[in-house]
């Protein structure tokens, strides 16, 4: 189509001749005159560039959005000045895990050639460098599952591996070599999901029986998988997707939705302690499947931080009936994994739907609604700062 | 044959019972628990029982059957998502420019009307943007990740030609009794 200039557009563009003109042919205004001794500097010429990202500080935390509209990407927040300093671009539903130093990012993503169809695309892409760039990604054989979970990658203690949960063909963990940039090997887990790695080389997973599958590597390499007993009710009262474990000393925290923790050490053969409850601890009755019983309960979409130091859990905790697991937790309950009593229950300004903590001396809690991060004193539940967020999927903190 | 001592006790008592109860008696004694019985109230347990429908759930008892576009409609009570009836669909037919998913996860609610269990198929209409309206979580009987097939979280978009999220209907499979 032909363009024709509107009059209206024509007058604006002969003024804005005449002034351009003016500016080449005239001095500029004042030129000449000699600056007075109070006036400020004359503004330098600047080259635009990318601030330096010297990798997550042990307060930091970093938090995947989930938002229909806004998609996906992660954002990284200065816990100490709640404000946002960095992003990183990722497909929805991604999963992502921090190198150790904090200074490399790794993100489980899948992608589309035509954006919402073509040739899928499963790939763990790597971030990192002076300003957190892409450096590449690694395909993977297999297919991701479409639901952001926090242990469905994870990293082996030494950084060198990483387990990449995929859901199709069939459940399996790709073990990838990190140094290499080559996926080792797939290890199937049938009836089994989620990762979570104990030893130099080993992981678990949770198993729809109510058992846990471990993975072992033998001298040539390959994996060997082997069942334990049953250990929850899978059909009453499951384990939470988002259990807590700790991948340097074996210690998983796997909490059932009626707020029952049973500890258990990861192994080649895990060992297991007696479970105990969450309500006890704060001298209530058990919570049941009863229908009908009111009571508290965890709830959330990540509703667990364990201080591994301290020997902490920090539980989101609501109101609520049987299978309300993903309802918020108007308070944040601190427990005593050792003694198993209840520490302290803070209130949290808005229901919070996700939790964590920092690794530190002076640990930083963190509580995410679905718009705003509050940061609170970890060790006294006293809100320090708060700043609106997009809506958050998985969360990640540094020192982690 | 050796006989146990279980044998012998039991020889014992049957013999015991033979000598003692002719069967007019029996049948008198049984005749007179039938006719007292509705007299008696039933123990505080089975009265807690006869008090929840056999399926009942905390979202059940709350559950209306008249309105498929709230969150509170009685299919839904494993739903996680969008609804499509909001979106240009229905409970069991997906907007268009979407497609149904051939995959889907399963789960079973209590109709109100009837108080009887009904199988629903959770499917996921795929390959349009999300959809972002009447956007419910209700959770009755969900599962972990790890079991997959009754998880309402996953992107139920298995076997279409795409993966882009749109919205999720509550298809009625049959009764789940």
């Amino acid at each position: 189509m032909k363009r024709i200039a509107h009059p209206a557009s024509k007058a604006a563009g002969a003024a804005l001749s005449l002034l351009i003109g003016i500016g080449l042919g005239m001095p500029a205004w004042g030129a000449g005159q000699k600056p007075s001794a109070n006036a400020p500097p004359v503004l330098q010429s600047e080259t635009a560039s990318v601030t330096p990202f010297a990798g997550m500080t042990s307060h930091d935390i970093s938090y995947s959005a989930m938002d229909g509209i806004d998609g996906g990407g992660i954002r990284i927040i200065n816990g100490d000045t709640a404000q946002l300093v960095a992003s990183v671009y990722s497909s929805q539903y991604a999963n992502f895990v921090w190198g150790p130093g904090h200074h490399t990012l790794y993100v489980s993503e899948t992608y589309w050639t035509l954006g919402n169809r073509g040739k899928r695309e499963d790939v763990l892409s790597i971030y990192g460098g002076p300003t957190l760039s892409n450096e590449g990604e690694i395909d993977l054989p297999e297919l991701l599952i479409s639901d952001p979970k926090t242990h469905t990658l994870a990293l082996s203690p030494d950084g060198h591996y990483a387990y990449v949960y995929s859901f199709q063909p069939a459940p399996a963990v790709s073990v990838i070599d990190l140094k290499a940039r080559k996926v080792m090997t797939s290890v199937e887990v049938p009836g089994c999901g989620l990762v979570f790695p104990y030893g130099p080389r080993g992981f678990a997973s949770l198993c729809a029986d109510g058992s846990l599958a471990t993975a072992d590597v033998k001298a040539n390499g390959q994996f060997m998988v082997h069942r334990s007993k049953r250990f929850f009710d899978v059909m009453h009262d499951p384990v939470m997707d988002e259990s807590v474990s700790d991948e340097h000393s074996g210690l998983a925290l796997f909490i059932t939705y009626d707020g029952w923790v049973h500890p258990v050490h990861l192994a080649d053969t895990p060992t297991f302690e007696k479970p105990w409850s969450i309500e006890e601890a704060a001298g209530m009755s058990p919570a049941t499947s009863h229908t009908g019983q009111i009571t508290w309960r965890p709830g959330g979409q990540v509703p667990f931080a364990y201080e591994r130091s301290r020997h902490r859990l920090f539980v989101l905790m609501h109101e609520g009936p049987p299978w309300s697991f993903e309802k918020p937790g108007s308070e944040i309950w601190v427990l005593d994994t050792r003694t198993h009593r209840l520490l302290h229950r803070w209130a949290v300004p808005e229901s919070a739907y996700l939790v964590a903590v920092t690794p530190d001396a002076h640990p930083l809690l963190f509580a995410l609604s679905h718009d705003w991060l509050w940061v609170m004193n970890a060790e006294t539940g006293a809100v320090q700062r708060a700043t609106q967020i997009v809506t958050p999927g998985l969360v990640r903190v540094g020192g982690e | 044959m050796q006989r146990s001592d279980l044998d012998t006790w039991g020889e014992r008592l049957t013999r015991r019972l033979a000598g003692g109860l002719s069967r007019r008696s029996i049948l008198a004694r049984l005749g007179g628990v039938l006719v007292a019985a509705p007299v008696f109230p039933l123990l505080p347990v089975q009265r807690a029982r006869a008090t929840d429908a056999p399926h009942e759930t905390d979202f059940s008892r709350h559950a209306q059957t008249h309105d498929d576009t709230a969150c509170n409609y009685w299919r839904y009570c494993g739903i996680d998502g969008n609804l499509c009836s909001c979106c240009g669909g229905s409970v069991h037919s997906c907007p268009p420019g979407s497609q149904p998913s051939p995959t889907s996860w399963i789960g079973s609610c209590v109709n109100p009307d009837d108080q009887r269990a009904y199988l629903i198929a959770y499917r996921d209409c795929c390959g349009a943007n999300e959809c972002n309206k009447c956007s419910c979580l209700n959770t009755d009987h969900a599962m972990p990740i790890y079991r997959p097939q009754a998880n309402n979280h996953i992107i139920w978009c298995f076997g279409t030609n795409s993966f882009e999220y749109h919205c999720s209907m509550a298809v009625l499979v049959g009764l789940a009794e």
